[in-house]
């Protein structure tokens, strides 16, 4: 009630004169969500759950790997920090796309080969294949479980789960991942309702936790820091993709107002999409925006193709695609609806989507087709997968729904067939105890900085147009030593009050070290292509750069960087 | 204020569990409460989940906003 | 005379049931919904005072409606009770009725939702529904259950008692428009109904009929 006066309160005085003192005390409350959070972290109770195979999130890549792996034989859980179908990005997104449905005279091949063109080489062609051909049948199986019915995914997600009675642990933000003798072991994390640490113990673990970003205003990734990855950096995995940008736009007025800058498509059913390949929102509008200044000159985003800039992001020039044709940046939209994508209904602003890449660009580095990274028993799949399915710049329309979906399939078998030939590991008591200490320790501080507030400075450092849009070497390193002090000073000092901020301690903590990736990442890679684009390096430089970055911890706790060559993917 | 206003709340929770940056919480008696306004995304899903319809939203941050250019 | 205390009783009756709460609705920041959810919401709290003002237009206010023609005025119980009776049946429903027209929950789900949630407002409404259905029921077919005349009316004042006490609970614990004026107005117009009942049984416990 707004007004904050007690009805209970009112009730307990009313009912005890009236003789109903009983009704009062009726109430049936179990204090859950209350979040009254007594910060002696030594009282915090801890669970301990054991499956073969762990899917942390439950988005679109969540909901396929859990299912599919149950179906493989694998005892299966799902752990998400939000609710089945109602967190990350997934819920939001309309267009699955479906390849084959319709006729269509692009066959399998020229659609892999229209992709590479348009994504410049930097697309996994087995990637790109893999999602245009079991596309439909992930459709197929979303249209049995009542996902096109209705613009709320709570419920279809639940009919395939709970008919196969996958235990799903919500609101429980996972922090850590465990590796015993060079394995996945496990992962670790918290409830954000009840002092309490879980433990899962898992043969297997696939992190299908989305993508991430600066909880940046106009995009709902609020709930996403690439927690997943820097997990998985943190145990040895490799990660790709940092330098890439995913360029959306937002708007002048009310820019936070994700909702409202995406018109009516929040309340669409989701519908499929049809071959359509694109070159999609990069940073072309964040150039001109370099340029020009604000507001941008155009008649519509839609039109900035034609007005004619001097310099700024290349477009390939693609034969026999919709990219001519189509020119909305908002391109990932189904193709019935009647709202507008953001910046359509006003002036735009630039960062609405900051400290994201091109979907499927960033995140662990597979080491196959099968969705596996290099430490053994851990997969990706979905946003949180660097597959460059699309290439670092959007393609396909849709195509980001339907990847999440068939390598959450895909990576679902071949985490099941991992878990049958191998033995749970179990996790130490010291293990434990040092988890504990870690995952609660901004809870037992004293003094420190509030989440909220580093939060607003790794904004303010990464987030204007020149830092992480429109780069050159010296501001970057400028942002670096920002970014640094936050690492090594603010980082360890992240202090919360309650559950919910200890939460965004560890999420501040993941954008720390995102943000780092990124800086060097983009100084590392000196040419433009796709949406990375520096000033001082303009062209595409393809005697030198036909190769992604991966990124990993060295031995010494530094980070560390390598090329793997575009054309270096392997089949298992 | 983006979460302005709760009324017609029965208590069932489903906004609490629906919010994917935990902005909303059942207060003492029971009754979803707007907790933490400054990390709502405005989103509207609390609303479009709930049951009696209970929640409106208005567009506005209630924190500074950073954009990229302005 | 006559004319005069029939006249205040009606404005009475008109500023306290109905002028009232819809000065409070006015005056008060609620959102401002859809016009239908408005509708919809007026029509429910009004079905619920004028379910106040039946206890004021019965019997139990003899005393007070000497002047007026007790056939009349229960002819105008009757007609008004059935009315109130089927917007109160039909309000869990209406509640839900707008998602037929906009996205979100569909509404068959939204109804299982509310009705399976166990809070104590949800069940005082759960039962009070059931006590509207069985006072409306003992009512249309009254000439039917076999029971003496008094009985019934006995009847009908104890499940009317019961009801609108947990409806009053029900209203102040869940309502959308329910704020510090709301509420007081709410108290005091129930307690004062089910007080009328109560002296009527308590202190008169034979009148003729
Ligand atoms: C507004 C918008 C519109 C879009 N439109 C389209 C479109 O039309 N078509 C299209 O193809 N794509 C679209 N996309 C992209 C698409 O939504 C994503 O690519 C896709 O949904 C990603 O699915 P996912 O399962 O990989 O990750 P997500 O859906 O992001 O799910 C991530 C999951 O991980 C969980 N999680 C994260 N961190 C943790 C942690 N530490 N502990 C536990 N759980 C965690 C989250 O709670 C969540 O459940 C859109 C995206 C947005 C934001």
């Amino acid at each position: 009630m707004a007004k904050n006066i007690s009805r209970r309160e009112f009730i307990a005085t009313a009912g005890a004169t009236a003789g109903f003192a009983a009704l009062a005390s009726m109430g049936l409350y179990s204090g859950w969500g209350s979040n009254d959070s007594d910060t002696n972290s030594d009282q915090l109770d801890s669970k301990e759950l054991n499956c073969d195979v762990l899917v942390i999130g439950s988005g679109m890549a969540g909901l396929f790997a859990a299912v599919k792996a149950h179906d493989a034989g694998a005892k299966t859980i799902m752990v998400s920090k939000g609710r089945l179908g109602s967190s990350g990005q997934t819920p939001f997104a309309k267009g699955i796309f479906e390849f084959g449905a319709q006729k269509s005279n692009v066959t399998l091949d020229e659609f892999v080969k229209q992709v590479s063109e348009s994504a410049l080489g930097t697309n996994n062609p087995i990637y790109t294949r893999q999602m245009a051909e079991h596309s439909k049948a992930r459709v197929g199986e979303l249209r049995e479980w009542g996902f096109f019915d209705s613009p709320l995914y709570n419920k279809s997600f639940n009919r395939p789960i709970k008919d196969r009675n996958i235990p799903v642990v919500e609101r429980v933000t996972i922090t850590h991942l465990i590796k015993e003798n060079g394995k996945i072991a496990g992962a670790a994390g918290f409830s954000i309702d009840a002092k309490k640490i879980y433990f899962f113990n898992a043969k297997s673990v696939i992190l299908c936790t989305g993508a991430g970003g600066f909880k940046p205003n106009g995009f709902p990734i609020n709930d996403l820091t690439h927690d997943g990855t820097i997990m998985a950096y943190d145990i040895g995995a490799k990660v790709t993709g940092k330098e890439w940008n995913d360029g959306h736009p937002g708007r002048s007025i009310n820019p936070a107002a994700c909702y409202d800058g995406w018109g009516d498509m929040f309340e669409q059913k989701p519908n499929t999409t049809s071959v359509s390949i694109r070159h999609d929102l990069g940073v072309d509008m964040n150039y001109m925006a370099y340029q020009q200044g604000n507001p941008i000159k155009m008649g519509h985003p839609g039109e900035m193709n034609n007005v004619t800039l001097e310099g700024g992001p290349k477009r390939p020039v693609l034969q026999g695609s919709g990219m001519e044709s189509e020119k909305r940046p908002g391109g990932k939209r189904p193709p019935k609806g009647k709202g507008a994508p953001p910046g359509m209904g006003g002036t735009p602003v630039g960062g609405s989507s900051a400290g994201m890449a091109i979907h499927k660009s960033e995140g662990l580095v597979p080491i196959n087709d099968r969705c596996e990274s290099n430490i053994p028993g851990l997969y990706a799949a979905g946003d949180a997968l660097g597959s460059y399915m699309a290439g670092a710049i959007y393609t396909q329309i849709g195509s980001s729904l339907a990847g999440s979906a068939v390598q959450g399939g895909v990576a679902g078998e071949a985490a099941a067939t991992y878990a049958s030939g191998v033995k749970q590991l179990e996790l130490s008591v010291d293990k434990k105890k040092e988890l504990k200490d870690k995952i609660f320790a901004p809870l037992s501080r004293d003094a420190g900085y509030s989440p909220a507030w580093v939060t607003q400075t790794l904004q303010g450092i990464m987030i204007p147009n020149f830092v992480l849009y429109i780069k050159k070497a010296n501001l970057m390193q400028a942002a670096l030593a920002y970014i640094e002090e936050l690492r090594d000073h603010h980082m360890p000092l992240l202090r919360a009050s309650d559950l919910h901020e200890l939460r965004l301690a560890h999420e501040t903590a993941n954008m720390i070290v995102s943000a780092e990736m990124k800086l060097k990442a983009s100084l590392m890679r000196t040419e433009s292509r796709c949406s990375h684009y520096r000033l001082d390096y303009p062209e595409t430089d393809n005697d030198n750069w036909q190769a992604w970055i991966n990124i990993y911890k060295g031995k010494d706790g530094s980070m560390k960087f390598e090329k793997q060559a575009f054309d270096s993917v392997r089949r298992s | 204020m983006p979460i302005n206003n709760i009324s017609g709340c029965i208590g069932c929770g489903t906004c609490v569990s629906t919010c994917p940056t935990d902005v909303i919480r059942l207060n003492k008696d029971g009754k979803a409460e707007i907790k933490y306004p400054e990390d709502c995304q405005i989103c509207h899903l609390c609303r479009m989940y709930c049951p009696t319809d209970a929640i409106t939203i208005t567009p506005e941050k209630t924190i500074p906003v950073i954009v990229s250019w302005g | 005379m006559k004319n005069s205390i029939k006249n205040y009783n009606k404005w009475a009756a008109i500023l306290l049931f109905f002028a009232l709460p819809i000065l409070i609705y006015v005056l008060s920041d609620f959102p401002r919904r859809s016009i239908l959810k408005e509708t919809i919401s007026i029509l429910t709290l009004g079905a619920f005072f004028v379910t106040m003002l039946q206890f004021f237009m019965s019997r139990a206010a003899k005393d007070k409606l000497k002047e007026h023609r007790m056939a009349t005025v229960i002819k105008w119980h009757k007609v008004l009770g059935y009315i109130v009776a089927g917007i109160l049946l039909l309000h869990p429903f209406l509640i839900i009725a707008p998602r037929f027209f906009e996205a979100g929950i569909l509404p068959q789900d939204a109804f299982i939702e509310l009705i399976t949630t166990s809070t104590q407002g949800v069940i005082l409404g759960i039962i009070t529904w059931m006590l509207m259905l069985l006072i409306a029921l003992t009512s249309i077919f009254r000439d039917k259950l076999g029971i003496r005349y008094k009985v019934w009316r006995m009847l009908h004042g104890i499940l009317s008692i019961t009801f609108i006490t947990g409806a009053a609970f029900h209203v102040i614990e869940l309502g959308r428009h329910i704020n510090i004026p709301m509420l007081w107005l709410i108290s005091v117009l129930s307690i004062l109904a089910v007080a009328l009942l109560l002296k009527l049984y308590f202190f008169k416990t034979s009148i003729k009929a």
